[in-house]
């Protein structure tokens, strides 16, 4: 909350220039605990509506605002994140959590239309000219993966009540999108300094994507100031954290090796301590980092666009750290909030340098003067799967409101895959109560429920849950699903990997502010690996074979009990070994017959004589 | 849809009328590149290496972005197996970045499929296809199609999921050839056998090359020990290190010819193939053509010639048949449009996307007694079949 209101706040005291202005550039750098660093990138051009509609878009990307009027997109939020948020060590999010998207590709468009049907075709356009515009496959976003939710997205921009009766919320998101340099070259190029002076020139892919956690985000969304022509404002933002060690490394060695033995730092308060055994004290220690380090390239001047009053950085660190930048650059500190911000000369290199602090001997500094302390998040959200086996799985999702007084409301969102088919009869919500410590079903927790079942191949499940958690409470919620088997070409050419499941959002509705429609934070949760049962795709070649081989013997045997023909014996031809048989046989008998008529003879001729 | 086909037909008639034009003058107007990765999975990180260093040569050579198609089935740059996180590296020196900070990918993951690389070919798109997804060719465009991945006797794999047949890829050849969808084709292809893919090939005015013979495997050049995989084929390499050294910028006078003269079986390892039967002109013609053709951006300008009386006659009279055929078409259209207007609006109103409904105990009454309503008719049914089976059965005893 705090570093929503600390984003916000100056952006807030200079709204009549910002408004009078059409762009201007930001970026606030944040020390985090354990050595990593937020850097927020904050774009934002305007352009009035009426000169946006006769096509003179001046600082409105030229590209993007003809996509915006051929599909009759109203309001337009893109988001490309990767990592995860560790809202435990790091605390709340960056602008409440309403930049940041779920890992992969995220899109929702309030698109003016007079029929669903036309809304349909609108979205189809819509994400296809996306698609070739930031080089991702948004296309895929078709009518499984769009839902339209009704509690957790409000406009954010300020519409006329004629066209909101007209106005479609559709929702699109693809959990399996990389995002990468491809996606960056396009977002840069919407910038009038195209990514070649200001601020703009740090983002460098490679340390953008080798970040802890990264949401690029781009927001379209009317403005209408009181008594002031409508203006049609785009920002574009990009969070990153970064892990200082890491992101020090040269970009041509970036593989860590073993630091030699003189050089760790040991932490000599072990009791084990001595010259053989270390116990290296590692990212506790806060390292010295300069603009350069970080980001691989110093920055050159401003983008010469960009509105003047504004500083184009600012550091949010304790006044008691060292900041030194170079000469030149005039400093502006905040004396009700710790926050230096930099103006810096046209045309003159800026540079930054953190100086590492020291945490034992003379003058040491402890970590409240080396970073904010993090905020506490209103809410912690994790979910899981559990179960087992191909069959049956179950998701469950633990919400934590730290607390210790207020209860906290938001609505849960789930835009689910047509082939996890959730049984809502088992949806639960089980409460932990801090005080009691035990665990009661609690059908109070759920407040409404919106749903829409999937229907399979054509949609998924959509599921909204607008719950009231009490304070210092964790909340259980589970439900069951079934896995479908999928069509033997309906499975992707890495199956085994695993099917992604989308973020759950979840919109923090703050109670005081019910009204207003900008009073929302948001929390995603990660995404989730579905392994569905998945077929050995070698299986019909192996039956081909298989069948083949059987068909093959059947066919051989048979063939030859047709073809051949049977016959007596006797009536066939003689083989061989019987044919000798029988003549050796004969010429025994034959010799046998001639001694016999042999010794007749001698006889008779005895009797004769 | 039937103004925009009579809207088509100056182009058609016109490209009729000049057929034999551009065969007499061998000029390109405009220079493309569909370079096609076909391997998914990290241990394929040549064949995105082989693609990316392709993309690389054609785009300092000055074709631009708008008119590279680039297929990279899997994400090797941001991989979390890669040490060098945004980068793509063809060579163990790494001293080319071949993601660097200004790419464009125009079809990545699963969108590279037999289908689509065949529709892009042909030009058989939706009509929410993005421009930057097309191949926006025409018959004075020089077209150099790359493809890499792992193949067999006639056919390629795409993503280890389905695969191309020489036969699918040398119909789609002869599409384009009829579509006037190009002038001249350099077809390349890094991949096992891979000289079968393009032995069906029967269009015209197609250099193709490739690099090992039926029953030869393909090679990969040499690994990486930090990214931990190899990182180009053979075949890949040698035409790099041929374009790098030798083709340095637009100027270069180096042909075709030049560039397969310099492949030999001791460094690629396998026996690479060329094919100019196809060509107009054959082995000659074929072998003049300069490399840059392909590779690099030439821009020929066209300045017309001698005036011809007869053909701006005929092209008058064409231009006018056409303004009739337009007008009759916009009649045709607005009359259809009336009629169909008030069925459009009855229309209006029937589909409804059923839209999320919220889960309550509103009508609970209400809803218990139509159930208890709907069981008792049920049961009352049963009891009543069974009322009137009883006696049937009972009276014949």
């Amino acid at each position: 909350m705090q570093l929503f209101s600390s984003l916000v706040i100056p952006i807030c005291l200079l709204a009549a220039q910002i408004l009078a202005s059409d762009y201007h550039e930001q970026l606030v750098l944040k020390p985090l605990p354990q050595s990593a660093l937020l850097a927020s990138f904050n774009f934002r051009s305007n352009t009035s509506l009426a000169q946006f509609e006769n096509h003179n878009f001046r600082y409105f990307p030229r590209s993007l605002g003809q996509i915006l009027q051929y599909a009759g997109t109203r309001e337009l939020h893109l988001r490309f994140s990767l990592g995860r948020w560790d809202a435990a060590s790091w605390g709340a999010r960056p602008w409440d959590g309403t930049k940041e998207g779920g890992t992969g590709v995220e899109l929702w468009a309030w698109l003016e239309a007079e029929t669903d049907e036309e809304a349909d075709h609108k979205w189809l356009t819509l994400t296809n000219a996306l698609s070739g515009l930031f080089c991702a496959s948004l296309n895929f976003i078709d009518g499984t993966r769009t839902i339209r939710p009704v509690m957790s997205f409000r406009p954010e921009g300020d519409h006329l009540n004629i066209t909101m009766a007209n106005m479609h919320l559709l929702h699109g998101v693809l959990p399996r999108e990389v995002v990468c340099t491809e996606n960056l070259t396009p977002f840069l190029k919407l910038l009038p300094c195209k990514g070649k002076a200001g601020i703009s020139s740090l983002l460098d892919g490679h340390k953008l994507f080798d970040a802890s956690w990264q949401s690029m985000a781009i927001d379209i969304r009317p403005v209408c100031p009181a008594g002031e022509e409508c203006i049609l404002e785009i920002q574009q933002t990009i969070d990153m954290v970064l892990d200082i060690e890491r992101s020090k490394r040269p970009r041509g060695n970036p593989i860590p090796r073993p630091v030699p033995g003189h050089e760790l730092k040991c932490n000599s308060s072990k009791p084990y301590h001595d010259e053989h055994t270390c116990y290296p004290i590692g990212f506790v220690a806060g390292q010295e980092w300069s603009l350069q380090q970080i980001f691989g390239k110093s920055m050159h001047g401003t983008c010469p666009l960009t509105d003047p009053n504004i500083a184009p950085v600012c550091i949010q660190a304790p006044h008691s750290r060292d900041v030194f930048t170079s000469a030149g650059v005039k400093e502006l500190k905040d004396p009700n909030f710790p926050q230096r911000c930099y103006i810096i000369p046209e045309n003159e290199d800026f540079q930054i340098v953190l100086p590492s602090m020291q945490h034992v001997g003379e003058n040491a500094k402890s970590d409240t003067d080396e970073y904010l302390e993090p905020d506490t998040p209103l809410l912690y959200a994790e979910r899981s799967f559990t179960g087992h086996g191909q069959e049956r799985g179950g998701v469950q999702t633990i919400l934590t409101n730290p607390s210790p007084d207020q209860e906290v409301e938001f609505v849960y969102m789930e835009s689910l895959p047509w082939f996890m088919r959730i049984y809502l009869h088992t949806l639960q919500a089980r409460v932990l109560s801090g005080e009691s410590g035990h665990l009661r079903k609690d059908e109070d927790v759920v407040e409404e429920i919106y749903y829409r079942p999937f229907l399979d191949r054509q949609r998924g499940t959509q599921l909204e849950l607008r719950m009231r958690i009490p304070p210092q409470s964790t909340v259980f919620l589970t439900y069951d699903f079934e896995k479908t088997i999928l069509r033997y070409t309906e499975y992707p050419p890495d199956a085994n990997r695993g099917f992604d499941v989308a973020a759950a959002v979840i919109t923090i509705l703050h109670a005081d502010q019910t009204k207003s429609t900008r009073a929302f934070s948001n929390l995603r949760t990660s995404g989730l690996l579905l392994n569905l049962p998945t077929p050995d795709f070698s299986m019909p070649y192996n039956v081909i074979i298989f069948t083949s081989t059987a068909i093959a013997l059947a066919f051989g045997g048979l063939y030859n009990i047709l073809v051949r023909r049977f016959v007596g014996q006797d009536e066939g031809p003689e083989v061989t070994l019987m044919v000798l048989r029988r003549k050796i046989v004969a010429v025994l008998s034959k010799v046998a017959g001639k001694l016999k008529r042999a010794n007749r003879k001698e006889k008779a001729e005895g009797k004769t004589e | 849809m039937k103004l925009s086909n009579i809207l088509q037909l100056p182009v058609l008639l016109a490209s009729t009328l000049l057929a034999p034009a551009p065969l007499v003058s061998a000029e390109h107007t405009s220079n493309w590149a569909v370079l096609v990765g076909t391997s998914r999975f990290w241990f394929n990180y040549r064949h995105l290496a082989n693609v990316l260093s392709m993309y690389r040569t054609v785009k300092r050579l000055g074709i631009p972005d708008s008119q590279i198609i680039l297929m990279l089935p899997d994400d090797m740059a941001c991989n979390p197996r890669n040490a060098f996180p945004g980068t793509v590296y063809s060579n163990a020196d790494r001293a080319v970045d071949l993601y660097g900070d200004n790419i464009e990918v125009d079809y990545r993951g699963y969108e590279v499929t037999v289908e689509n690389f065949i529709r892009l070919l042909t030009d058989r798109v939706g009509e929410e296809m993005p421009r930057s997804k097309r191949l926006l060719t025409d018959d004075r465009s020089n077209i150099f199609v790359y493809m890499t991945g792992h193949g067999g006797n006639e056919f390629l794999k795409f993503q280890d999921a389905e695969e191309i047949g020489a036969f699918d890829l040398a119909d789609a050849f002869e599409q384009m050839w009829e579509k006037r969808r190009y002038h001249e084709i350099l077809f390349m292809i890094d991949t096992c056998q891979a000289n079968t893919m393009y032995s069906k090939l029967y269009s015209p005015n197609i250099i193709a090359t490739g690099s090992s013979e039926l029953d030869q495997s393909s090679y990969s050049h040499h690994a990486d020990n930090d990214v931990g995989v190899a990182v180009i084929d053979r075949y890949t390499y040698y035409n790099l290190e041929f374009l790098e050294t030798e083709v340095r910028d637009l100027s270069s006078k180096k042909t075709v010819g030049d560039l397969f003269d310099s492949y030999n079986y001791e460094k690629i390892h396998s026996h690479a193939g060329v094919r100019y039967d196809l060509f107009r002109g054959g082995a000659e013609t074929a072998r003049g053509r300069l490399l840059t053709d392909f590779f690099g951006n030439i821009q020929n300008v066209e300045v017309d010639g001698a005036k011809n009386t007869t053909v701006d006659e005929e092209m008058l009279a064409l231009s006018k048949t056409i303004a009739q055929l337009r007008e009759i078409a916009d009649e045709e259209e607005a009359a259809a449009r009336n009629a169909s207007k008030p069925q459009s609006a009855e229309t209006k109103q029937q589909r409804k996307v059923q839209s999320t409904k919220p889960l309550n105990n509103d009508n609970w009454w209400t809803k218990k007694l139509v159930g208890a309503t709907a069981l008792a008719g049920c049961s009352a049914l049963w009891a009543l079949g069974s009322y009137l089976e009883t006696p049937k059965k009972t009276s014949p005893s």
